[in-house]
């Protein structure tokens, strides 16, 4: 087990390294001047010149290219050209609300998806499966910001039960982790993103689990249990569900991916100053180096998490061995 | 009083064509410690009918008439609770794809163990205990209870469901097909070992199978199905002298007995009838080689031949003569090149 983990660790370095090439030269191929944001076009030419110089901007692609890599060894992503601080202190900024929220919207999503869609299955033929089906495809279909805007527009502008946007009310200062996010504000800013997002996210869980369940359901262990006179709920949870769960893991490992996508919208949206928003902007100020690190440490965390759900998987299914 | 008494249960399956009656007005009893062997071509209804004994029917299935009483109570009208109750304990199965019955993702001995503490207060420790003895019993180490099932092979498989069906002494047995997966030489012997201990602990026992030779060994008495009726209920030696069924003479000829080898077998031709449609007459009807007008209208009723010996034909009085053409291969041919005639395929 271990064994595989480090062998999986080390593959998901050789794909960051991969990644990192591909992102270093996509953002070279993009047209446009960095050096609009970073340079005053006021400022004389010689100091644009030494600001160019300073950034590596007069070198060739491929010495930008071997001085980014050399630094990402030493998990130096460079200066950011627009905040003209470090990236890696930008992100370690940024990522935590980006995973808090999309944390919580997974939890919720992945819980009430699989406890619904088992639901869903052992009810199989009422109105509130149809119901709940299309429920879930609405808003797996609806546009993230579309969503977004109108929840905003009703529950913030309208009822003004949740603040429409950002992380915390205006004027709120804090320092810490705990300052920033185990306060009342923070949870309440956090409570319609979170909605939202979990809704886009509903509808993977409950319907892979909802169709799992429903083959599990049909397998022979199924009527065994049930010859065995075990309790109705010990044959839901313990025999049907559980084994139900397994395709649930996998579909969301490779969930993951498109999840993060819908996570850049959401955050611009609700101005969540998270990792998301910041790729945004950093990718209309052309700031390389902090687009650049964010895409990774992206990636990263997509990686991360495959690698926790197939040990997830591992622990689930004893037919599954990692050698 | 018997342990187990069917009065004129009838199954019916509702599907997206129709309704299909898998079980049609089938009465027997079975005593304390009787064995009794349910044979009959496939699809004839034998799983639907030993299913419906633990109220284990699919979601579509449906006991549309009789009663089914087991120890004086009628299982067909009994709560939820009281059927969860009545399986393992008193009525256990060993089905039909037991390869499949365990779950894969639990070990073997949780899964004995579960079943033992769902019907008494049993700790884990002493659920565990009896676990180990009746793996045992049926020849397994008690180490392989915390096997996967993927750990095991199909013998071992069998063998593991077997000791759970026997986990709890029940009353009944009900094994439908319980060797169908397993090679011969291993089918042999676990066939041997469940008659040991369901003779062992008294318990009466249904043994559903399509090969009459293995109830011929195993089971004192027999019923023959054909296309959801009973055709013909014996003692086994009375019916495996005399059998007076036009179709049961066709399945001995089938299954010819070890004294006969180098003969050629002889099959039935033709198939059993859809039992979707409704059926007018004796249902074997088409494949059987005596059959008259009467055949075409009446349905025959099950009456007593014998002491204990009851079949499903209107020609009683003519058995010698059937019983000397079913050995004839022309006999057969005939009813091959009649269902012909008649646009069958004659297979
Ligand atoms: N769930 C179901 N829905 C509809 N029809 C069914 C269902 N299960 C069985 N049947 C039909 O009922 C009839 C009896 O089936 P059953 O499984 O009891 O036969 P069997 O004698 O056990 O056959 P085999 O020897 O192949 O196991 C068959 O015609 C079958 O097609
Ligand atoms: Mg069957």
């Amino acid at each position: 087990m271990l064994k595989y983990i480090a062998r999986r660790i080390g593959i998901m370095l050789l794909m960051i390294v991969l990644i990192s090439t591909m992102i270093f030269f996509l953002f070279r191929a993009i047209p446009g001047d960095p050096t609009a944001y970073v340079v005053d076009p006021s400022m004389p030419q010689e100091a644009r010149e030494l600001m160019l110089e300073r950034y590596g901007l007069n070198d060739s692609k491929w010495k930008q290219y071997t001085i980014f890599i050399k630094d990402l060894m030493k998990l130096d992503f460079g200066d950011s050209f627009f905040y003209g601080r470090p990236v890696g202190q930008i992100i370690a900024e940024r990522v935590p609300a980006t995973l808090i929220l999309m944390l919580s919207a997974m939890a919720v999503a992945y819980l009430i998806g699989v406890f619904g869609g088992a639901w869903m299955a052992w009810r199989r033929g009422t109105r509130m499966e149809s119901v709940g089906i299309t429920f879930a495809l609405i808003f797996r279909s609806a546009p993230t910001f579309w969503v977004g805007l109108m929840a905003i527009l009703v529950f913030a502008t309208k009822f003004r039960w949740f603040p429409p946007q950002g992380m915390r009310t205006a004027g709120y200062t804090g320092e810490t982790f705990k300052e920033v996010f185990l306060t009342l504000d923070f949870l309440k800013h956090l409570i319609l993103p979170t909605i939202v997002s979990g809704l886009y996210f509903i509808a993977t869980p409950l319907l892979t689990m909802r169709n799992s369940m429903l083959e599990v359901l049909s397998e022979d262990y199924i009527e065994m249990a049930h010859a065995k006179g075990l309790r109705e709920n010990t044959i839901l949870y313990r025999h049907a569900a559980r084994n139900a769960l397994l395709p649930v893991v996998t579909a969301g490992a490779l969930f993951i991916g498109s999840a993060i996508g819908g996570q850049v919208l959401l955050e611009v949206v609700f101005s969540w100053p998270g990792l998301g928003r910041e790729i945004v902007q950093a990718v209309t100020r052309h700031d390389y180096p902090l687009a650049q690190g964010a895409f990774i440490i992206i990636s990263a965390i997509m990686m991360f998490m495959n690698l926790v759900a197939d040990i997830l998987y591992g622990i689930l299914d004893p037919r599954i061995s990692y050698e | 009083m018997s342990l187990l008494e069917v009065n004129n249960l009838s199954i019916d399956y509702i599907t997206g064509e129709g309704t299909l009656r898998a079980v049609d007005d089938v009465s027997f009893s079975l005593e304390q410690g009787e064995s009794l062997g349910l044979v009959g071509e496939s699809g004839c209804g034998k799983t639907t009918l030993a299913k419906s004994m633990m109220r284990l029917l699919p979601d579509n299935g449906f006991i549309k008439a009789g009663e089914i009483i087991f120890k004086g109570d009628d299982i067909v009208k009994k709560d939820k609770e009281g059927i969860r109750k009545l399986r393992l304990r008193d009525i256990a199965m060993i089905s039909q794809s037991a390869m499949n019955s365990l779950n894969p993702v639990h070990t073997v001995g949780d899964q004995l163990v579960e079943g033992i503490r769902a019907h008494s207060n049993a700790t884990k420790a002493e659920a565990r205990k009896r676990a180990e003895e009746v793996f045992e019993i049926i020849g397994l180490e008690a180490k392989r209870l915390n096997s996967y099932p993927h750990q095991m092979s199909g013998g071992m498989k069998q063998r593991a469901i077997i000791a759970m069906a026997l986990s709890l002494n029940p009353s009944l047995i009900i094994a439908d097909e319980p060797t169908t997966a397993l090679d011969v030489v291993v089918q042999d012997k676990i066939l041997k070992k469940i008659t040991e201990i369901q003779e062992h602990i008294k318990s009466s026992m249904i043994f559903i199978t399509h090969d009459i030779s293995v109830v011929s060994e195993l089971c004192e008495s027999i019923i023959v199905m054909y296309a959801g009726r009973v055709m013909e209920k014996a003692k086994t030696e009375v019916f495996f002298k005399t059998p007076f069924h036009p179709y049961s003479l066709g399945l001995k000829n089938a299954f010819p007995s070890i004294l006969d080898i180098g003969e050629e077998l002889i099959s039935i031709p033709g198939a059993p009838p859809n039992l979707m449609e409704e059926q007018v007459g004796c249902r074997f009807k088409a494949r059987c080689p005596y059959r008259t007008e009467r055949c075409q209208k009446d349905e025959p009723q099950l009456k007593q031949v014998e002491e204990g010996h009851f079949m499903a034909c209107h020609y009683p009085e003519r058995i010698g003569e059937f019983t000397e053409k079913a050995s004839k291969r022309e006999t057969w041919e005939a009813v091959r090149e009649r269902l012909i005639d008649e646009g069958g395929d004659g297979i």
